[in-house]
């Protein structure tokens, strides 16, 4: 029954373009804004239970074989990107009515979050340049307007305009890189780009330099998003100012999408010109990690910390480009997922502490453990599992990068030096316990207020949500390992 | 039913959430017994399905379900069950005391108020770990539970911890069994090694103990050996046991008499496949054994501490069934029975059952008096009838009166050591310390039982009996104590059972009927030797301890003084271990610590500060200002552009 057949093609997005429709719709009926939050989950977990017993159940497969719109594909690959994307998009939508309750239009606050994850979406499925570039598009308009949301706080707004100038401005070297593509291989469906390139390296002069520098430029314009230095400094100012659900939002999906892109750009379209990005990628990579745990060191905010910490993140899970194998590929989308729900947990932890009034400094959170328990622990499994401590998910998926990393370097043939990735992912990953382990301290060992916290109900529900995953991902390791690496092989399956 | 046998330590851990999650009000009842019972219970009635699937021929030894956890390389770490007649006899020892002491610490632990819900959230972790390691398919999964089960005892003795001896008692625990399990971790390692597996399919089969050198093979059993040592108390990391009395009394039943100090013992006879390919380690395990019960007998003789009595008698026991492996690896070598290694498992589980006993009886007493001293007691068998005559039953049956169960199960663990004689004369020695054992035993217990319930109290105190809730869990297992050794004679006997888990070790395996047992040890005149001896030294503390009159001091002179201060002060042992401690691990401790401070520190530090430094001097880079940003964006675009255009194709990686 193809009409069963949800996943297929482009009906998971138009539900959810239609929801984001009716949102304000809804904000003018009801009074109870909590209904907006219902009503916006209910397209994502349509959406989730579909990927989940498709990629995980395997009760089902979509029609993979022949996509009706020949830009967008469904296959495991874009399955398991969109199952983050989903699941981040399901926690920041309950914790979000208690958030911003004292706001107006929130109508339009859930409007832009459907809006961004379809984005978003439709990068993981694209196939297309121009595809592509249209759901980075979506997804970054959306969520520039989401971090000003809150509009009389002067940090907000900040936020809002600085990665709106950022955010544009990478989006223009995008598609100029794009464009540049597009000249030197006449293509820009992704899988093609190579072979035709190829081609016209042998006949056209001066073609290999071209190439280089739009790939300069791509890198530029997808590091703005994953946030690899130099192209970070946008990140810990956003995150700070903007509404925290919105934050975990940007850490947790937006950032993962800049990954979507990335992966299917450089491992599908430009492998064929390996040689000469690998290494700046590699450098890249351990800039990123570095400069993103020192200077968490040294945060007093909790959401800059948060901010440097996933910035460090990118550059464990920015590792997989230069490595290119599929065990590599399988770590990332591995770390994507954990990461997507590590971090929004961190996040939403912060969110459910704002909404009863604690702030957003390292030293508010004294004390927490006695006076809320529940939040404490939570944060520091979150935490620990991002510094990657056994049995928690962050251990088993950077277990499986700085692997694979490891296994490239010794395999025949291979290049020796993708072993420094690994060293730098181990010596910052014991740098990162630093600052993780410190805000423990402050929870635990710490005195502060004796007043207790009550946790807010739906952010309560969400951060379970993220706790549970973060556990499950950690014990089920190998199960969840083996669905990344089909997705990673049905990526690299089409590589010409 | 076997292949649900993983769902029998999840009822008390479910207990064990639901006590230390739940609201309290939610707790009701004595702040989550109730919760407790049923989660006890829960697993009781499993495992009795299990035992009578196991009963009627059913195991489950390899090929039961697997949980695989982790997969590195071609390394799999997986988690099973293991189900055998060894497991059905260690579940019927953890189902019946576990269930029975937390029915009784519902009367005993009335007091306790706000801490009894962390009391019985820790008992119903424990009781979960317990099986869990009972059920283990694997050394690397039964080391886990292992360490879980040292955790609970440290938690557990150290239950009172603002009390300063129980929290240095419970530290004193965890550091000593620690030393056994490092060694137990090293042995596991060496059988990895060389096998690359730790399933017991795998290890136990002829394939694995092939792949195994014959001195490697000393090396890993006696090293798995010495975590039987530190878990079960033997000689010479006995010492915490006695220390870890300061728990409460029903801790002192279930861990440290019935259930965790057996798993020293468990895994020593889990191990007999490995064990009897190294005959050294053999004899080893029974010299160790001998002397620990001899030891530990002796010290008990003079101790005034009704708890400490039980501790060391506990130890002693614990060196007879040591000792009975020992031997029956010898026995399963040379004369092809299984005749030692039943013993042991035999006294096992008589032990747990009137050991249990004898220390609720004394929680019983204490209760009663507030206090753990025998020299402020006496006279209470009349005001506690019940607990006065459940701890004579259970008294008898540690001496090794027939018919009660402690005679038959002690009688074949001699008997078994005296045969070993033939293959090694050692044994004649250690069956001759064994002997001695079970005078002093006879003699230490009456001791107790004529300090405590005899004659006039020596202090001012209101005794009354303990409520239902504790006397009806003593009556039980005083039930248990007189019958439990009939099952020598159930079927084809107890004997036969047990041996069952090892029969592809021997070709023996002959079933006797009962009238055969029976002739069998009465025919044997070595059985009225113990019995006799057992009989003089209920006489000697009757006159002693009962008879009015007798003047003991006449033992604080000469050679016979010098020697009952020697057992006052536990053989020096313990001072030895406090000297060695502060002398020798104390000055290697300031250096280390020396080390630590100025070396690693200092590069630590170094790091930090050059950590803090750097990065203080990149967030001066993050200025907020959104043109800087941008700029820097450019810039880091064309250094990428020079470096790929330029550096790449010169450079040569």
């Amino acid at each position: 029954m193809e009409i069963w057949n949800v996943l297929d093609e482009f009906l998971p997005q138009l539900l959810l373009v239609l929801f984001a429709l009716i949102m304000p719709a809804l904000d003018y009926f009801f009074k109870d804004k909590r209904v907006l939050a219902f009503a916006a989950l209910a397209p994502l977990v349509a959406y989730a239970l579909a990927l989940v017993s498709w990629t995980i159940g395997g009760y089902w497969e979509p029609a993979i074989s022949e996509p009706r719109i020949g830009l967008l594909e469904v296959n495991l690959f874009s399955g398991v990107f969109a199952l983050a994307f989903v699941a981040v998009g399901i926690i920041v939508v309950l914790s979000s009515p208690e958030f911003i309750k004292a706001e107006r239009n929130q109508g339009e606050y859930y409007a832009l979050l459907l809006l961004a994850i379809t984005g978003m979406t439709v990068v993981a499925l694209a196939t297309d340049l121009i595809v592509l570039f249209v759901g980075l598009e979506v997804a970054g308009i959306a969520s520039f307007a989401l971090s000003g949301f809150s509009k009389r706080e002067k940090r907000s707004a900040e936020a809002a305009t600085k990665y709106f100038i950022v955010g544009g401005f990478s989006s223009a070297l995008t598609l100029f890189a794009i464009s540049l593509f597009y000249g030197v291989s006449g293509t820009t469906e992704i899988a093609a780009m190579g072979p035709q390139m190829d081609a016209m390296f042998a006949d056209v002069d001066g073609t290999h330099s071209v190439a280089v520098l739009a790939t300069v430029m791509l890198i530029a314009g997808l590091g703005f998003k994953i946030a690899a230095v130099p192209f970070h400094m946008w990140a810990p100012d956003v995150y700070e100012g903007a509404p925290t659900p919105v934050s975990g939002l940007l850490a947790a999906a937006s950032k993962k999408m800049g990954f979507a892109a990335l992966f299917k750009i450089f491992l599908l379209g430009l492998v064929v010109v390996k040689a000469d990005w690998d290494v700046a990628i590699g450098i890249i990579a351990i800039l990123t990690m570095t400069v993103g745990n020192l200077v968490a060191v040294v945060q007093t905010n909790i959401k800059r910390m948060l901010a440097y910490s996933s910035i460090a993140q990118a550059g464990y899970i920015l590792m997989v480009l230069p490595i290119g194998t599929e065990y590599a590929v399988a770590g990332g989308l591995f770390h994507v997922l954990t990461h997507a729900f590590m971090k929004s947990g961190a996040f939403m932890v912060v969110a459910a502490l704002a909404v009863r009034g604690v702030g957003e400094s390292i030293d508010d959170f004294k004390g927490l453990g006695k006076r809320s328990p529940f939040l404490a622990l939570a944060m520091t499994l979150f935490l620990f599992s991002l510094a990657g401590i056994p049995p928690l998910a962050g251990f088993a998926s950077k277990f499986v990068l700085f692997s694979s990393a490891v296994d490239a370097s010794i395999a025949p043939g291979g290049q020796s030096w993708l072993l420094w990735l690994a060293v730098a992912g181990v010596l910052n990953s014991a740098l990162s316990l630093y600052y993780y382990a410190r805000v423990v301290k402050r929870m635990y060992m710490e005195k502060g207020s004796d007043e207790r916290i009550a946790i807010p109900k739906m952010t309560g529900v969400a951060i379970l949500f993220a706790l549970v995953m973060t556990i499950l991902l950690g014990v089920y390791f190998d199960a969840v390992l083996e669905l990344c690496q089909e997705a990673a092989g049905s990526l690299l399956q089409s590589v010409p | 039913m076997l292949e649900y046998a993983w769902l029998i330590p999840v009822f008390p851990f479910v207990a064990f959430l639901l006590i230390s999650l739940l609201p309290k009000r939610t707790l009701s009842w004595e702040d989550g017994a109730g919760y407790a019972i049923g989660g006890a219970a829960g697993a009781l009635i499993l495992s009795a399905l299990v035992i009578g699937d196991v009963l009627a021929g059913n195991t489950m030894v390899g090929d039961g379900p697997k949980f695989t956890w982790l997969v590195v390389a071609d390394i799999e770490v997986t988690f099973g069950i293991w189900i055998d007649q060894l497991t059905a006899i260690m579940l019927v020892v953890v189902a019946i005391v576990g269930t029975l002491v937390v029915i009784y610490s519902g009367g005993y632990m009335h007091e306790e108020a706000e801490r009894r819900r962390r009391y019985y959230a820790e008992i119903m972790l424990f009781i979960s770990v317990m099986y869990g390691l009972v059920i283990s398919d694997n050394y690397l999964q039964m080391f886990i539970f292992w360490e879980l089960v040292g955790l609970c005892s440290y938690l557990l003795i150290g239950f009172w911890y603002e009390k300063p001896s129980a929290a240095s008692a419970a530290k004193r625990a965890f550091i000593v069994t620690r030393v056994g399990d490092i060694m137990f971790m090293a042995g596991i390692i060496i059988l990895f090694k060389y096998v690359g597996s730790l399933d017991f399919a795998n290890l136990f089969g002829d394939e694995g103990v092939a792949a195994v050198p014959n001195d490697m093979m000393i090396l890993a059993t006696a090293l798995i050996f010495g975590g039987a040592i530190g878990k079960s108390a033997q000689f010479p990391l006995h010492e915490w046991l006695p220390d870890a009395m300061e728990g409460p009394t029903t801790v002192s039943a279930l861990i440290h008499a019935a259930t965790m100090v057996k798993a020293g013992v468990y895994l020593t006879a889990r191990s007999y496949p490995l064990l009897v390919q190294a005959p050294d380690t053999l004899l080893f395990v029974a010299v160790i054994g001998g002397v620990t019960a001899l030891i530990a007998a002796t010290v008990a003789l003079v101790a005034t501490d009704i708890k400490r009595v039980l501790a060391y008698s506990t130890i002693s026991q614990l060196g007879y069934m040591t000792l009975a492996l020992g031997a029956g690896g010898y026995l399963v070598v040379y004369a092809d029975s299984a005749g030692g290694y039943s013993a042991a498992l035999f006294h096992l589980m008589n032990h747990a059952f009137f050991k249990a006993l004898l220390f609720l009886c004394a929680g019983s007493v204490i209760h009663a008096v507030g206090t753990n001293d025998m020299r402020m007691m006496g006279g209470l068998g009349k005001k506690m009838k019940i607990t006065s005559l459940t701890m004579l039953v259970g008294a008898i049956a540690i001496s090794g009166v027939p018919p009660f169960s402690g005679f038959w199960s002690k009688d074949e663990v001699l008997a078994a050591v005296y045969s070993a004689g033939e293959f090694n004369s050692l044994f004649l020695l250690l069956w001759i310390m064994g002997i001695a054992t079970a005078f002093m035993t006879a003699f230490y217990m009456f001791r107790m039982w004529f300090m405590t319930f005899a004659g006039e109290p020596r202090s001012d105190y209101h005794a009354h009996e303990s409520p239902k809730l504790m006397t009806v869990p003593l009556m039980i297992l005083a039930a248990l104590a007189m019958t439990s050794g009939f099952v020598l004679f159930i079927g084809d006997g107890f004997g036969a059972f047990s041996g069952d888990s090892i029969s592809e070790l021997f070709h023996g395996g002959h079933h006797e009927s009962a009238a055969d047992i029976l002739s069998h040890i009465f025919g044997d005149p070595l059985t009225y030797v113990s019995l006799v001896l057992a009989v003089m030294g209920i006489l000697l503390a009757y006159r002693m301890y009962y008879v009015p009159g007798f003047d003991r001091s006449v033992f604080a002179r000469g050679l016979s003084g010098r020697l009952q201060k020697a057992l006052e002060n536990r053989w020096y042992i313990s001072r030895f271990y406090d000297d060695f401690a502060v002398k020798v691990v104390y000055g290697f401790s300031l250096v280390a610590d020396a080390f630590d401070r100025y070396v690693i520190d200092g590069i630590v530090n170094g790091f930090a500060f050059l950590g803090a430094r750097s990065g203080n001097v990149i967030r001066r880079t993050q200025t907020g200002n959104v043109q800087r940003y941008t700029s820097l964006i450019v810039v880091g675009l064309c250094l990428l552009l020079i470096f790929m255009l330029y550096i790449v194709p010169w450079g040569g990686w």
